[in-house]
């Protein structure tokens, strides 16, 4: 055994030394690249993760507004319709008033016409039949001088 | 160049510091630890959110390791807990294996006595590194089977007294699990060593055309060696923490 030993220059102190050198490197790659390297990987990770859930949450909020939006719309054509055919009632009242006033309107003013009309006609009437009765005074008057004379 | 061959099955000592020798397999292992914790140091430093294309590779490298440890191992939290020491099992392996073909290791080093006693050795042709990494990997394995089952449970996979049969088994698989020590640390050491020895010799007849072709399939054995080493530290897990019905 100590020949074979001797042959392949079997030294305990060598044999030690090579294990504490694995030792140094185990420890030191283990601190300065297998730690660093598997955190680095564990934080993308959660990166990738959270963006996912991200994602996830922005398209449900998406597909909510989608539909807050598709709603808020319906609800408006609903609103509208009420308010135009609103309008167009209130328009067709109006409408029928205004014409009513304007018919009383016109029916008063003719009114007024007429009566100025008559007025009128009743006052050049008199006035006639005060000039004929002068002129009639004045023409017998003046046969009553000629028959006088 | 040698007029001849040299083949040194053990590493060469460079010198020592207090009495503790110096080798230059030790020196590459100080020279790869530098690169290995250098490199980590820089890129730890460096890691963003929005990964450029290396992080991105390793990011790609190390969550692929660890999808497949938790198959294999069945908990997450285990394979979370083991990933540092198979991942370091494999990147000191693979970094030692394929930085043994770099120039300078193994051609840079210092004349002593008319010998030439190259500067730096891969570790993985030492059986010093190859035998305490298997060590540690041995008692990562034991420990691990004890702290899972609990010691008497896990006792009972290697000593069963209810039948003949079952206590012969339980002896196999006792001897086979010592048996490990040697199968982990000879098989990194054979390999590597024997490509080593092989691109030398091709280098000797064939100079010019043989060598690099067959340091590219040594570099690639490298790598083939450090998962092999690293995923049967993991499977051996594996084994210890199943229950003792289940193992067989």
């Amino acid at each position: 055994m100590q020949q074979l030993f001797s042959a392949f220059g079997i030294d305990w102190r060598l044999l030690i030394a090579q294990a504490v050198n694995f030792g140094v490197v185990l420890v030191a790659l283990w601190y300065f690249l297998y730690q660093p390297v598997l955190r680095t990987l564990e934080k993308r990770r959660q990166i990738i993760a959270q963006g996912v859930a991200d994602a996830t949450q922005a398209r449900e909020a998406l597909a909510g507004v989608d539909e807050e939006a598709a709603m808020r719309v319906k609800n408006a054509d609903v609103k509208a319709e009420s308010i135009v055919s609103a309008a167009l009632a209130a328009a067709a009242i109006e409408k029928a008033k205004l014409l009513k006033e304007a018919e009383n309107r016109a029916i008063a003013v003719n009114k007024d016409a007429e009566t100025r009309a008559a007025e009128t006609a009743a006052r050049a009437r008199r006035e006639s039949e005060q000039d004929i009765a002068r002129l009639a005074i004045l023409a017998a008057e003046k046969i009553m001088k000629q028959k006088h004379d | 160049m040698h007029s001849r061959i040299t083949v040194v099955l053990k590493a060469e000592q460079l010198g020592s510091v207090f009495g503790f020798p110096i080798t230059n397999s030790l020196l590459m292992a100080w020279t790869v630890m530098a690169l290995l914790i250098g490199f980590a140091f820089f890129f730890g430093r460096s890691l963003a959110l929005v990964p450029g294309k290396l992080q991105a590779g390793v990011e790609w490298a190390f969550e692929g390791a660890l999808a497949y440890m938790t198959e294999v191992l069945e908990s997450e939290t285990l394979a979370r807990r083991f990933f540092p020491l198979i991942a370091s099992v494999f990147l000191f392996i693979a970094f030692v294996n394929e930085l043994e073909f770099f120039p300078g290791v193994g051609s840079f080093g210092l004349l002593h006595a008319g010998n030439f006693l190259p500067l730096l050795r891969a570790p993985t042709t030492d059986l010093n590194f190859t035998l305490a990494l298997a060590m540690i990997s041995f008692f990562t394995i034991e420990i691990t089977g004890i702290a899972a089952l609990g010691f008497f449970r896990y006792a009972g996979k290697y000593v069963n007294l209810t039948s003949p049969i079952g206590f012969v088994v339980g002896l196999i698989e006792f001897m086979s699990n010592l048996g490990r020590l040697i199968s982990f640390s000879f098989r990194l050491f054979g390999n590597i060593f024997a490509g080593e020895v092989l691109v030398l010799v091709a280098g000797y007849f064939l100079p010019y055309f043989l060598p690099a072709p067959l340091m590219a399939f040594e570099m690639f054995i490298g790598l083939v060696q450090a998962l092999v080493f690293a995923m049967l530290t993991l499977f051996f897990i594996k084994l210890a923490i199943m229950e003792p019905h289940e193992a067989h």
